[in-house]
């Protein structure tokens, strides 16, 4: 099994009633997603991506052509197991309440009670929805169902996480907390496949990228590579003082080279959710639904998604990360921009000096209404943990499971 | 099976929760006891029983049946058209797992249903003589012919090929055949004729009919007749003289082994009448004689249509007859759950809907809908019997298996019509829907094409 995902001349024609080919959706594609990578396809609408998503999981089949999905078939329910699938849409059974979703899906994926129940708990966690977690989901919000949908795929613990256009109809903010969870499963050795035509999105969390259209593959290659100017130089510092530019500048031209002196551009998401949260601030007082303390939650939010999966995932993580290196260099530089060193890295490699914001002080708006939650973030957390530690850590039944599914992951990941 | 079962429990929760369930559920709930209340039938006990017994179980049948064609293919349906099975179909679940976990649901929650509205349509025949204070003659006719189950025994059609075969040749030789009849149609004439005349009794004849097997568990047996009468005398009414006793005697005249009971009764021409002999007439072989006297002073010949004389006596109880009729109606939406699966798997909602109901309402009728085209076949014969009789063939005789017809006229739903039903309504009809619907469903595109 070189690759997690490969495809073979894959090729998907739609014809009309009478056999006439109309559309070549999907044209001799030959793909390959290595383990532990987040691979992005790219496209812009009609290209393809999701169709060759359909493909690899059986709901469409190839007209010609082959797609290996963790060297099997991806309809075969064995292959399955291992899969997290979210579709373009969180396609969910309205009269379920969130947490009898989830508990549907455990149960399709034949998880016994106890861990189902764990993993549930923790997810609806993760994904913030615990307060919610009673109500159908027929009622709930685009942003909210999209959570919901990504807790789905991730109930089975999978090693392949297939995303079709993760970040749609979610806001700045959740847009952030997803490719943040994306950056975190590719650590503890998932492999990610997301189609996208958001390009930002691909950008941050990618290692590598395709960029699709006509059902043909463009380009491809590392984010990095693609994207590097490499007959350039770029120095980052703090505020200096004029002299000092002047003495630079000085050395620099004795280099006879070309140099230019202003302070960065802010990155475009950063700056992006800056303004929709002032017109959401805005537009509030007309809306009349107020509630400024979302932000606690959020933070809280991350910080147990981290714990959370930790535990969840239990995969191994900075040990093995250098296995990987432009990979995960990356990876742990956005997915731990809390901490100071990781900072650095990631301002190095995204050209930015200030660090990304995964937590602005940003209300999101599609929860005012639903998340009582939000008022004791701090309450929250340690009784969050403490459940966790008792359900994931401590019983052994429960511990032994998930060993047992954490082990081929563990070696993948070595033989990548 | 713990994947089947998960799929099952979301489509009854699925059922409920869209509501489709609760509202047939709530209108049986509600017209069950109405009807118990206000139906009245003949004004006697029996007849009040009848009326209500037959509306609420129709109900009950009917409106299940709608709910089952519905929900079986509403939850596969929609399922592909709000794209939930996105999700599910990659999870690892086989495909004939998902369609087993959707029929295993239907059919929970129609076991459900159908216990429940059958328990209470029972349980309301059982207290209306206890509400309605019946006089004590009523009360007996209840008892004796409603709350009780009796093997009917009918005449078979007389075997008079022999007779026909001797006229034919007979007509033949003095060159009397009718002209312009093929050979097929003059038989067919003849037989027609022969059998009538079995059927007949002039002024003053005698009719004479054997059964076999009479084992009667009470102390009395019916008789259940219609007659028609030609010509008609003003007032439709007709004399017969009845005999029941050892066959032995009625027919040539030897010794009786049992009493002969001889009764005459005044009827009505064209409907059905009852009357009661006591169970000693059944000599210990069980060689039941009937015997039809058309008395002289009736002026009028006395015929009994082909199904127009049946013998019945009491073999089971009502509650055990009951039971096994309600099964019926079980069979009956076993067979379009798997119906509404088959059409579901390669078909949208509303033209699924359609398909079944076209289906049941077929079914309901198949009795007719036999003979009209078995009429039609005459002009068709080949095109017919290669076609339109193998699709007709494959539809179920809901008519046939109705449980009204039996609990009705407090007639025995026997295990052998009750085996065949399964047998030909489930084991066949409606596996074959089921395996072609996952045939389908096995090999079709899931996604909708988008490009």
């Amino acid at each position: 099994m070189e690759y997690a995902i490969e495809t073979i001349s894959l090729t998907k024609i739609f014809s009309d009633w009478w056999g006439r080919t109309k559309v070549f959706a999907v044209d001799n594609l030959d793909l390959q997603v290595r383990h532990n990578e987040v691979f992005g396809l790219l496209g812009p609408n009609g290209s393809g991506k999701s169709t060759t998503l359909k493909m690899l999981l059986g709901l469409l089949h190839p007209t010609k052509g082959k797609a290996i999905v963790l060297g099997g078939d991806g309809a075969d329910p064995k292959i399955n197991a291992r899969i997290g699938f979210l579709p373009e849409e969180s396609y969910l059974y309205r009269y379920l309440s969130a947490r009898e979703t989830l508990d549907f899906y455990g149960r399709i994926f034949g998880l016994a009670p106890k861990l189902r129940k764990m993993r549930i708990e923790a997810l609806l966690d993760m994904v913030g929805l615990k307060a919610v977690a009673n109500r159908a989901v027929g009622t709930f919000s685009k942003g909210m169902a999209r959570r919901i949908g990504l807790a789905q795929a991730l109930i089975n613990d999978p090693d392949l996480l297939i995303l079709d256009e993760p970040t749609t109809g979610l806001d700045p903010i959740g847009t952030r907390q997803i490719k943040d969870l994306i950056l975190k499963l590719a650590e503890r050795g998932k492999t990610v496949l997301l189609s996208s035509h958001l390009l930002a999105d691909v950008e941050d969390v990618c290692d590598r990228i395709a960029i699709l259209y006509g059902g043909k593959i463009q380009s491809q290659g590392q984010v990095k590579e693609l994207l590097q100017q490499t007959n350039k130089r770029q120095i980052m510092t703090d505020a200096l003082s004029d002299e000092t530019v002047e003495k630079i500048k000085q050395l620099i031209q004795a280099e006879s080279s070309e140099c230019v002196v202003t302070s960065p551009l802010d990155k475009l998401e950063s700056f992006f959710i800056r303004t929709v949260t002032a017109a959401q601030q805005q537009a509030q007082p007309t809306s009349g639904a107020v509630s400024t303390t979302k932000i606690g939650d959020f933070l809280t939010q991350q910080q147990t998604t981290e714990s959370i999966l930790d535990k969840l995932v239990a995969a191994p993580v900075s040990e093995e990360t250098p296995q990987e290196p432009p990979a995960t260099q990356k990876v742990a530089a956005a997915a731990d921009s809390g901490s100071e060193p990781n900072e650095e890295l990631l301002s190095r490699l995204t050209d930015s000096t200030e660090p990304p914001q995964p937590v602005p002080r940003v209300e999101e708006k599609e929860k005012v209404g639903t998340q009582p939650v939000d008022s004791h973030p701090v309450e929250q957390e340690p009784e969050k943990e403490s459940i966790l530690d008792k359900l994931v850590g401590r019983s052994p039944p429960e511990d032994g499971g998930e060993q047992e599914t954490d082990k081929p992951q563990a070696g993948e990941s070595g033989d990548a | 099976m713990r994947r089947i079962w998960a799929v099952a429990t979301n489509t009854i929760k699925q059922a409920l929760r869209m509501k489709i369930g609760v509202v047939f559920m709530v209108l049986l709930l509600v017209l069950l006891p109405v009807l118990g209340m206000t139906t009245t039938g003949d004004e006697t006990l029996k007849g009040r029983l009848q009326t209500f017994v037959s509306y609420g179980l129709s109900l009950t049948s009917f409106l299940l049946c709608l709910l089952t064609i519905i929900i079986s293919i509403y939850s596969v349906t929609s399922d592909i058209d709000q794209r939930q099975i996105y999700t599910v179909i990659t999870k690892p679940i086989r495909r004939f797992q998902l369609l087993f976990g959707k029929l295993l649901g239907v059919l929970v929650l129609d076991i459900a249903l159908l216990s429940v509205f059958s328990t209470i349509i029972f349980v309301l025949a059982i207290y209306t003589p206890v509400f309605t204070r019946p006089s004590e003659s009523e009360l007996i006719e209840a008892d004796n012919e409603f709350f009780t189950a009796r093997a009917a025994l009918n005449v078979p059609p007389a075997d008079v090929t022999e007779e026909v075969m001797d006229r034919y040749e007979k007509l033949k030789e003095l060159d009397r055949l009718p002209p312009g009849y093929t050979y097929e149609q003059t038989i067919a004439e003849l037989t027609k004729q022969a059998q009538l005349a079995k059927r007949a009794a002039g002024v003053g004849d005698m009719l004479v009919w054997e059964f076999n097997n009479v084992k009667p568990l009470s102390n009395s047996l019916f008789i259940r007749f219609k007659y028609d009468i030609f010509p008609n005398p003003p007032d439709s009414q007709v004399y017969g003289e009845w005999l029941a006793g050892d066959w032995q005697f009625l027919k040539y005249g030897q010794r009786p082994k049992t009493p002969i009971y001889d009764q005459i009764h005044k009827n009505a021409a064209r409907t059905f009448h009852e009357i009661e002999f006591p169970a000693g007439v059944v000599p210990e072989d069980g060689r039941l004689g009937i015997a039809f006297v058309n008395v002289p002073y009736n002026n009028s010949a006395v015929i009994f249509p082909p199904d127009g004389l049946e013998v019945l006596y009491k073999a089971d109880t009502f509650a055990g007859n009951f039971i096994r009729a309600v099964l019926l109606i079980l069979f009956r939406l076993v067979f379009l759950a798997c119906l509404g699966l088959f059409a579901s798997s390669f078909l949208s909602f509303p033209v699924a809907i359609l398909f079944c109901l076209v289906v049941f309402f077929t079914a309901s009728f198949s009795g007719f809908v036999n003979d009209s085209f078995s009429l039609l076949s005459h002009n068709v014969g080949v095109f017919y019997s290669y076609t339109i009789q193998w699709i007709v063939g494959l539809l179920p005789q809901f008519d046939k298996y109705n449980p009204t017809k039996f609990i009705v006229p407090a007639k025995l739903v026997n295990w052998s019509l009750l085996a065949r039903c399964v047998f030909f309504m489930v084991c066949i009809k409606a596996l074959l829907a089921l395996i072609l619907g996952l045939i389908i469903f096995r090999y079709r595109e899931i996604a909708r094409i988008t490009v």
